[in-house]
């Protein structure tokens, strides 16, 4: 598995388009200054889930907030997102993590002196973000036998989930990842370290459970959303998800064939289905459903769409420079404004159709 | 208390002694975990030479090479035409670099549609597509790929024209099918590998596009599942050594052309 280093990253392709209302939202919310949301409040729903998942990925009710973090990194590395990657580990040092235990996280997460629940959370988190194929619910006995309830199993799916957004949110968009990758080696950083260590330690938040209304039971990919009931996240997702379809210039076909195509790349039946649904009440035939998530092209498909389709296939798993330079090529063929919808949506459906076995979970 | 004091004294050293043990043995113990883990990674990185990254953790998560999985793979088998008549007339050196540069660009086209090149065989290429992840597109892939081979080979040609060198000629033959894949060999020597008939039957295949005059072939099983969009010419049904029925087969002509 790549050091950070070594993960070769391409020049940032989103301009920075400074919006200090959502800055201040940003800061208000999760104490802290928001590097990544400066390239993405061109469009206020990518924004607003960016706020949202940022509180949320510091919220923590059941888990080990150490845990939490080291899965962040295991998560970020496993997708060679240098961007989440550098966050991640400037976070961990400033906590105080010592330089060799983070270097022993990422280059001994097999064999590396873990405790039993940490051993298992890792191990979980890379199954999860690789997902080939996709985790089934009889792949989390290992947790349990570690200590974890199942509320806690899924409070760490969603956990990894946020980081696998964020981490195809900043690969996508190929942000600069040097800041974070120089933080913590700075002299003023290595001196206040403990007085740091207190702030970011109270960026961590103790959620509290809470319940969905019985109106939000209902929606796109309910039946992952509802079995995070009774965590803060399940109601975030819920209210996410409902905007993600009319979130920037995207049809909503268009956005449908996304999640199709990603939910087909991964093997994901329940979610290809809520897909197919949804480019049915489009009016897209079946003809053309079934040809394009056969081929990922279709005679019928406008030339967006044609761009789209085996873009979002690509999104599923990928070398980052690679990906970085067809990202250039989509955002030139799609325009800006769509590039970002088009970067939030494959984000979040990558990440929610890898946490599918959540279905399988009872509640 | 008069002994109370020699006694503190001598408890004091003797913590200190055991404590500057722990110390040495702790430093001796970082030291052997560090040797190991370096180790570990000479191994990974050994290993990542001929196996892709998810099976090796694979192999050292479980602690056995022994995992084998049943899948439905596409495999392509590439191999020169009259490459033993050129050899025989090419300089040692010059032959290996031209080899170099052709495998250069044949992997490097396989690997941008997903392909995974499992070995050279002398002037052939065994590559497979779906082995290494899941790929519900593998076939129009393995099109893909072939087709930007074609396309790599006839820009090394001019290449090759340019030094005074003979051009070069390929065969590739495709099929789909189901196998095994796992690490298979011997305990010094294994490889990544997909075992089952259909690699038998893509390379029979690929001999025969010297049969039929062409560079691409696939077989009947594999254009069921890709794109109608190819462009692809259906050849007469051919008996090949290990298949019982004659095998229906395609001259895969070109890309494919979508009408709006």
């Amino acid at each position: 598995m790549a050091a950070i280093r070594e993960i070769e990253w391409e020049p940032c392709l989103l301009e920075r388009t400074p919006n200090p209302e959502l800055e201040q939202r940003f800061r208000r919310e999760t104490g802290r200054p928001g590097d990544m949301m400066q390239f993405f409040e061109a469009n206020d729903w990518l924004a607003d889930t960016i706020v949202r998942l940022s509180v949320q990925i510091n919220t923590h009710v059941h888990v080990n907030a150490d845990i939490a973090d080291q899965v962040g990194l295991a998560v970020s590395q496993d997708n060679s997102c240098r961007f989440c990657f550098g966050q991640q580990r400037a976070f961990l040092r400033v906590l105080g993590f010592r330089e060799e235990r983070i270097t022993r996280l990422e280059q001994d997460h097999l064999t590396g002196d873990f405790t039993p629940q940490e051993a298992a959370a890792l191990q979980f988190a890379r199954r999860v973000s690789g997902s080939q194929p996709l985790v089934n619910a009889s792949e989390l006995n290992p947790l349990r036998e570690a200590g974890f309830s199942d509320i806690q199993i899924r409070e760490l799916a969603a956990t990894i989930a946020i980081h696998l957004f964020f981490n195809r949110l900043a690969t996508l968009g190929a942000l600069p990842p040097e800041a974070a990758e120089q933080f913590p080696d700075q002299w003023w950083v290595r001196l206040l370290r403990p007085l740091l260590a207190v702030r970011v330690q109270r960026l961590r938040f103790t959620g509290h459970a809470m319940s969905l209304r019985p109106e939000q039971h209902e929606g796109l990919l309910a039946a992952i959303v509802n079995a995070l009931d009774g965590l803060p996240i399940a109601l975030q997702l819920r209210e996410i998800i409902d905007g993600m379809m009319s979130a920037g210039p995207l049809t909503p076909r268009c956005a449908s064939l996304i999640f199709a195509i990603i939910a087909r790349a991964l093997g994901s039946q329940a979610c290809e289905d809520e897909a197919i649904g949804l480019l049915r009440s489009t009016g897209l035939d079946e003809q053309t459903i079934a040809h394009t998530l056969d081929h990922l092209t279709a005679p019928g498909l406008t030339v967006i769409e044609n761009t789209v389709v085996p873009f979002a296939r690509e999104t599923v798993w990928y070398q980052a420079a690679q990906l970085q330079r067809r990202s250039v090529e989509v955002q030139q063929a799609t325009g800006k404004a769509a590039f970002l919808q088009i970067v939030g949506i494959t984000a979040l459906i990558n990440a929610l159709c890898r946490i599918s076995f959540l279905r399988d979970m009872t509640t | 208390m008069s002994l109370l004091v020699p006694a503190f004294g001598l408890s004091a050293v003797a913590l200190c002694v055991v404590a500057w043990r722990e110390r040495r043995e702790n430093a001796r113990l970082r030291t052997r975990l560090e040797d190991a883990a370096a180790e570990l990674e000479r191994l990974q990185m050994a290993f990542s030479r001929f196996a892709p990254d998810d099976v090796i953790e694979r192999i050292i998560a479980e602690g056995s090479a022994d995992h084998g999985e049943k899948k439905e793979v596409t495999v392509l088998f590439a191999d020169l035409v009259s490459f033993t008549a050129l050899s025989e007339r090419t300089e040692p050196s010059e032959l290996v670099r031209l080899m170099n540069g052709y495998f250069e660009r044949m992997s490097a086209a396989i690997s941008a549609h997903r392909g995974y090149v499992s070995t050279f065989i002398g002037d052939g290429i065994l590559a497979f597509f779906g082995a290494t992840e899941p790929n519900p597109w593998q076939g129009n892939d393995a099109a893909e790929a072939a087709l930007a081979m074609r396309a790599a080979l006839a820009d090394y040609n001019q290449e090759l024209l340019a030094r005074g060198l003979p051009e070069l000629a390929i065969g590739i033959g495709l099929h789909r099918g189901h196998g095994v894949v796992g690490l298979v060999g011997s305990r010094e020597l294994k490889e990544f590998a997909f075992v089952g008939r259909t690699v038998n039957v893509a390379a029979r295949t690929q001999e025969l596009t010297r049969t039929f005059a062409t560079d691409i072939i696939l077989t009947e099983r594999l254009y069921r599942t890709i794109d109608p969009a190819f462009q692809v010419t259906p050849l007469p049904d051919t008996p090949v050594k290990g298949v019982d029925q004659p095998l229906a087969i395609y001259a895969l002509d070109g890309a494919r052309v979508t009408t709006p």
